[in-house]
């Protein structure tokens, strides 16, 4: 269950799931969403993998990305992105839970 | 890769119905003597009502590969989301309408929240069908 915190916890993560509830989207069509270098989507869609709330599957040359949550899970989602809770860093260094200032 | 016997998919299937046929054992037992009558139906309403909701919860998950799908997975994946929520939700009626309903009605009560559960997948799942028929 933690996996699935720490997965949710970023907003990136978070878009990503979102643009999968849609339907399967490979990997490209995923990474064209986002203003970020294609070594660091990787390792978002390794952490989202890591924690089962996707799917991949490889078709020729391309992943396709699938939704995989569950009931729980979209719930949770939800109430992430309602209350924009993400990750931070405090000034030691250590991960801290904090409220998006954007949706504050 | 081959799978422990314990955490194979049938093993856990085995062992939720054991818990369930001996938890219903159990409510029988113990009633009336040291449960009332009504107290063992409610609990076992609302067993039943839980045992929906954890199902219905993980069945959103439960992917066919892309490869073997022979419908558009977008309508796959919409339907499947759908029926998940509904049944989580009837499921969750079904347990507070058998614990917290008048025992007169508490089971009918139930069953309507189900049922309708039920019945809102089956047309959304005639929508889809239609819609993909007439797309053709």
């Amino acid at each position: 269950m933690s996996s699935v915190f720490k997965a949710l916890a970023d907003p990136t993560r978070r878009r990503v799931l979102q643009l999968l509830r849609r339907g399967p989207m490979t990997a490209g069509e995923l990474a064209e969403q986002f203003d970020l270098a294609k070594p660091t989507m990787s390792v978002h869609f390794a952490v989202l993998r890591e924690a089962s709330l996707i799917d991949s599957e490889k078709q020729g040359r391309t992943i396709v990305y699938r939704l995989r949550m569950s009931v729980l899970e979209e719930a949770l989602l939800g109430f992430a992105q309602t209350f924009g809770i993400q990750v931070t860093k405090d000034a030691a260094g250590a991960p801290a839970v904090t409220p998006d200032t954007e949706h504050s | 890769m081959t799978r422990s016997f314990a955490t194979s998919p049938i093993t856990r299937a085995l062992f939720a119905a054991a818990l369930i046929i001996a938890a219903s054992a159990t409510l029988a037992y113990a009633s009336p003597a040291y449960v009332s009558v009504e107290l063992a139906r409610r609990l076992f309403g609302a067993m039943l009502g839980v045992v929906v909701v954890i199902y219905a919860n993980a069945a959103p998950k439960a992917l066919t590969p892309l490869t073997r799908m022979r419908c558009d997975p977008e309508v796959e994946q919409i339907l499947r989301r759908f029926a998940g929520w509904m049944l989580v939700l009837g499921g969750l009626g079904y347990t507070a309408a058998s614990l917290l309903a008048p025992i007169g009605s508490a089971q009918l009560l139930a069953i309507a929240f189900l049922g309708s559960a039920l019945l809102a997948v089956a047309i959304r799942y005639g929508i889809a069908v239609g819609v993909g028929r007439r797309a053709r």
